[in-house]
């Protein structure tokens, strides 16, 4: 069974007038997957990134992730999902501020419940994967944007997640920067076999990936097998 | 706990200024808590204090003058007590529920010199039941007792304040000497207690001495007694009824007028002080409490923005795995922490408004005419109250945490992730 599988999922947001966000979307992601989610703003693929990654709910249709059908959770049992299973990573790094890059990375496991030097220990060990040691005592606002989203992903990663979520993840960076982020995602795809899902307006972005779903009003158009890196947007990364 | 820790002071560190304007409502509120009621504790003490001599089981009854006509006599009439009172004090209807019968003379203003030097004081017969039912400490010697009354002795007990102002220095070498008093002389046996602000003035010789000498009639000024039987407040009043209703019958004072005996009950007096006093505390605190609450809704209001301000935080922390019930405990905690830290510092400030207190106005003694009384007697709070308050602290930071702490845990994620 596929790690992801969503049948026929309806989503609407009613804020005064109802507007059909979602129509009906069948998607199947396998575990050890790199997939992007392209499409243009408003075509739904952030409200797909948010019920993907429990922040949101559906209104209509199955979301099973890991064999699990993701419906009607309590809020306690959605933020156990979420701490457990999914990683997420954000176009602004929603570190917090007044905690340094060690103790935001460390946050995760806070909520698990894990022993304070424990969770320390494990938190260094994956700043060092990310060559991050110097800057563990750090407070976010003195590092910059590519060692910001190199935190948050040491914070995705923490608790060993089934997925990867990352909304927009080079939204904030510059291209050299971008590419770095891309190259490390993609490494840990590839060496660690992590199934990683991208949301992205940028074509440039979404060539990194191995498969490509494009999402249009709210329906999956295409969905592009990208093995060889090659789609016809590779160019435009800026 | 630790992360607790780290967080609370964090977020009240990034806003100083709306800390300590909040933490100055809280200790303002329980600072006059605490001066409110140390204030009040002195306020009964004051009037306690004088009753602490009294609060016994024991019944004294005076005459005093009716305000009724009965029987073909006149209102304004002064009833005296006599043999006769005694007598059916004594008598077999009471046997059991009254004893330690005691009787006492009229003072008479004296003069009591020593070597030159004189003094003034009342000059009194009494017997040695006084003692215990007025409760009169000793500071040196002894009280009267059955010999003197028996031997009717000329020795007298006089107070601390007339040993001091007789014998400078070391009064207590008093005793044993001897007073003259007009051309008679007294053997001093003992000195009871008066403190500072103690200014009694009896002088207390044996019953039977006083009779001899000053006073041969069979009048008796006062009659004082302990009672058993009665114990809760309407069987006091019940007995104390059924009891004068015999002696006004003998000096023919109307059943109902209720001036022509003083009765001083011990025990009720007691227990309306009691109820006095508890009243009063009663209203203290809810004015310390009213006081308070603008504190809390100050901290409630804080809060609030608090929680309005970290919206987004609290998204990333959702979304990173923490429940609602994470968020919830994170801000009642920091709500705690605020009360509690300022507080403290209210109820220690409030301590120590108390001392002043009874170290300024608790040692002034205000002069009204014929007697110097004090308004404030140790104007200070106990460990238990310092207890509640601190209790009260730790309810009033829950309280006015739980509002914005349910408002911080019920946003969605999603919702607050967009919050900026």
């Amino acid at each position: 069974m596929a790690l992801i599988e969503l049948k026929d999922l309806n989503k609407t947001y009613n804020n005064g007038q109802p507007l059909h966000v979602l129509k009906g979307i069948n998607l199947s992601i396998e575990r050890g997957e790199f997939v992007s989610i392209m499409g243009a703003s408003g075509s739904g693929k952030s409200t797909l990134l948010n019920i993907l990654g429990i922040l949101d709910n559906y209104d209509t249709g199955t979301y099973t992730l890991d064999g699990k059908l993701i419906k009607d959770l309590t809020e306690r049992q959605s933020a156990d999902y979420r701490n457990r299973m999914i990683g997420f990573i954000f176009q602004s790094f929603n570190l917090i501020g007044f905690k340094t890059a060690v103790e935001n990375v460390e946050l995760p496991l806070y909520y698990q419940g894990v022993p304070r030097r424990k969770r320390h220990e494990l938190a260094m060990e994956y700043l060092e994967k990310l060559g991050l040691t110097p800057w563990a005592k750090h407070f976010p606002n003195e590092m910059s944007g590519g060692q910001k989203q190199r935190v948050a992903i040491a914070r995705a990663l923490i608790t060993h997640p089934q997925i990867i979520l990352a909304d927009e993840p080079t939204g904030a960076l510059d291209s050299k920067t971008s590419v770095e982020v891309m190259q490390l995602l993609k490494k840990l795809n590839q060496e660690e076999g992590i199934t990683i899902i991208v949301v992205t307006h940028e074509s440039g972005v979404a060539n990194e990936t191995n498969k490509i779903i494009h999402i249009k009003d709210g329906i999956i158009g295409q969905i592009e097998e990208n093995s060889d890196h090659a789609s016809w947007g590779a160019s435009i990364i800026k | 706990m630790r992360e607790l820790f780290v967080e609370i002071a964090s977020s009240l560190r990034n806003n100083k200024l709306r800390t300590a304007l909040t933490g100055f409502a809280v200790s303002w509120g329980i600072f006059l808590l605490i001066a409110l009621l140390g204030a009040g504790n002195g306020l009964m003490h004051s009037f306690m204090g004088n009753m602490e001599d009294f609060v016994s089981r024991t019944i004294s009854v005076e005459g005093w003058r009716t305000s009724k006509p009965y029987n073909g006599f006149k209102e304004g009439r002064f009833i005296q007590l006599d043999q006769e009172d005694l007598n059916y004090t004594q008598g077999s209807k009471w046997q059991g529920v009254i004893d330690n019968i005691s009787t006492r003379t009229s003072s008479s203003s004296a003069v009591l010199s020593l070597n030159g030097k004189t003094v003034n004081g009342w000059l009194s017969g009494a017997m040695p039941e006084h003692q215990e039912q007025f409760k009169i400490k000793m500071a040196a010697g002894r009280f009267l007792n059955q010999e003197d009354l028996r031997e009717r002795r000329k020795v007298m007990v006089i107070s601390g304040s007339q040993a001091k102002e007789l014998v400078p220095g070391d009064w207590t070498t008093l005793t044993g000497q001897w007073i003259k008093v007009g051309a008679l002389a007294y053997q001093v046996v003992g000195i009871y207690h008066t403190d500072e602000r103690d200014f009694r003035r009896s002088c207390y010789i044996p019953y039977s001495t006083y009779k001899g000498i000053y006073d041969r009639t069979d009048n008796i000024e006062t009659i004082s007694f302990s009672v058993n039987g009665p114990v809760t407040l309407e069987e006091h009043r019940a007995f104390e009824d059924e009891y004068t209703r015999g002696i006004k019958r003998l000096h023919d004072i109307a059943p109902d007028d209720n001036n022509g005996l003083w009765v001083r009950n011990g025990y009720t007096d007691n227990l309306e002080m009691t109820k006095a006093s508890s009243i009063l505390r009663i209203a203290l605190w809810i004015l310390g409490l009213l006081t308070l609450v603008s504190g809390i809704v100050g901290v409630s209001n804080i809060m609030l923005i608090t929680v309005k301000e970290r919206t987004h935080e609290f998204g990333v922390r959702k979304a990173i795995g923490a429940k609602p019930g994470d968020i919830l405990k994170l801000i009642i905690a920091e709500s705690i922490f605020i009360t509690a830290i300022f507080g403290y510092v209210g109820l220690l400030l409030g301590m120590i408004a108390c001392q002043v207190m009874d170290k300024t106005v608790g040692q002034q003694a205000v002069d009204i005419g014929f007697d110097k009384i004090q308004m404030l007697v140790n104007p200070t709070v106990g460990l238990d109250v310092a207890m509640e308050a601190t209790l009260l602290l730790i309810v009033a930071g829950t309280l006015a945490g739980i509002i914005p702490a349910w408002k911080a845990a019920r946003v969605k994620p999603i919702e607050a992730l967009r919050a900026e």
